[in-house]
């Protein structure tokens, strides 16, 4: 079952407009950053299917932003998140496509992220209420819950791509 | 003590003698290892941020960015003064708090998403609208609550709560029976009463459409929020007279799911039908996206 909890259905805590397309998308970004595990120098955002057709309305660039500057779903900077990360010289690209390949959804999203070590590319979607949960990690096809605990170590060891290895050797 | 069904969760609040609830306390200790007592705290500050929302939104006379809402809660509170509204003080008060939490919503404000954040008018209307009328106290209002969790937990297992996953009838039908539901537990309904309030509200609302101008959740959204509160208390003053659905609600629910998965796209939030591409919605949008 995707929801586990009283607080899945009377939550979250948020910034509107929309609990999946904005609260549910921060998480995603905030996962991102997470699991990269440092500051990100940019990213490219694809948007799938009804993100794609509604992401300007519901501040879902905001809110995916908002997520990969670390903050949470109810951190009211995420209005000016934009804003923000051009600031802090984050570069964000976005991009708007039909159904997504990847996964069965119409609130999907693909991110590809980069810190000064690292790349990732990352699939997320938005169930609905706010709850989202990671379908791809770096080629892998995987089912990470994000309204529940996970262990990102453990994530860290099974899910890093080539490019991490690649980096690390030319960095010895 | 789980339940992925209303037929489960009445026989759980039968085999315990407790209320809808009182199973959700138990059942979210048992399942998370926190107690109790910490589980309603954490549920009190949620309705805590509730109240903040509505006492914000009552006074803001702002509108959001889009231009297209903002400032109607404000103006239901000058017309409710004079106390000569039609529907009465409590879907009145409810009207205007489920207003005031919409449009905040839309203006970027905080709000708590029940169950989604499109929907989030519905059960903060009614339940803070017991509270100003019949001096239910918030210890009441968060078992309410917990009692519109339940009803949630089980339609967002069982089919959906997203509006692009299942239209309208997923956000503001669910969030009106989960409401009404919470009404009457507080007004000391049977759990059974709950229940049909849920099938006869949601019944209501079956086959709405998400079609949001400009894909904003504001036109319709907040308009339907505010009806949605007063479905809510007619659907609970249905059950609590001892009238039942004739359609149990976990069918009621199965027949949401499969309405929602034959609703066309264009019906889905994508803001490619409906009211969103008449000629006003159409002209809004091309406004708004310039």
């Amino acid at each position: 079952m995707v929801y586990n909890s009283c607080f899945d259905i009377i939550g979250p805590i948020m910034v509107g407009p929309s609990s999946s397309h904005t609260a549910g998308v921060v998480t995603i970004g905030k996962f991102v950053r997470d699991f990269l595990g440092g500051e990100i120098e940019s990213a490219t955002i694809v948007f799938y299917d009804s993100f794609s057709e509604t992401y300007k309305g519901h501040g879902t660039d905001k809110a995916v932003v908002g997520g990969l500057l670390g903050m949470d779903t109810d951190d009211s900077r995420i209005r000016v998140a934009l804003e923000l990360a051009a600031a802090k010289g984050l570069q964000v690209v976005f991009e708007k496509r039909g159904d997504c390949p990847y996964y069965d959804h119409p609130n999907t999203v693909m991110i590809q992220a980069r810190t000064a070590r690292d790349i990732a590319v990352i699939g997320g979607v938005s169930l609905g209420g706010g709850i989202s949960k990671v379908f791809y990690v770096n080629e892998f096809a995987v089912d990470i819950p994000l309204n529940a605990p996970y262990d990102l170590d453990d994530l860290r060891n099974k899910l890093w791509h080539n490019t991490r290895c690649e980096a690390a050797v030319g960095g010895a | 003590m789980d339940f992925t069904s209303m037929t489960e969760l009445l026989a759980l609040c039968e085999s315990t003698n407790r209320s809808i609830a009182e199973v959700m306390v138990a059942r979210e200790s048992a399942k998370s290892g926190r107690s109790e007592q910490e589980i309603v705290e954490t549920m009190k500050l949620r309705l805590v941020r509730m109240k903040e929302a509505i006492d914000q939104g009552v006074s803001d006379q702002s509108l959001a960015p889009s231009g297209i809402s903002g400032g109607d809660a404000y103006k239901l509170e000058r017309y409710l003064e004079k106390g000569e509204q039609l529907t009465g003080p409590i879907v009145g008060d409810a009207m205007k708090f489920a207003f005031a939490t919409s449009e905040m919503n839309a203006r970027m404000g905080i709000i708590v998403a029940t169950p989604t954040a499109g929907s989030a008018g519905i059960l903060p209307g009614c339940l803070f609208s017991l509270h100003e009328n019949q001096k239910y106290t918030f210890e009441h209002l968060v078992m309410g609550l917990f009692t519109a969790s339940a009803i949630g937990y089980v339609i967002a297992n069982r089919a959906f709560i997203s509006g692009a996953a299942g239209g309208c009838q997923a956000e503001v039908g669910s969030a009106t029976a989960m409401a009404a539901a919470a009404l009457v537990e507080i007004k000391q309904g049977t759990p059974r009463q709950a229940v049909h309030a849920a099938a006869i509200a949601l019944k209501s609302l079956l086959g709405l459409v998400c079609d949001p101008v400009a894909g904003l959740v504001e036109v319709p959204c907040i308009k339907r929020n505010v009806i949605g509160s007063s479905i809510a208390f007619s659907a609970a003053d249905i059950a609590l007279a001892g009238i039942e659905s004739q359609i149990p609600c976990d069918e009621v629910i199965g027949a949401m799911y499969e309405i929602g998965k034959k609703m066309p796209r264009a019906y889905r939030e994508t803001a490619l039908g409906g009211l969103a591409v008449t000629p006003t919605g159409e002209a809004v949008k091309e406004r708004i996206m310039k």
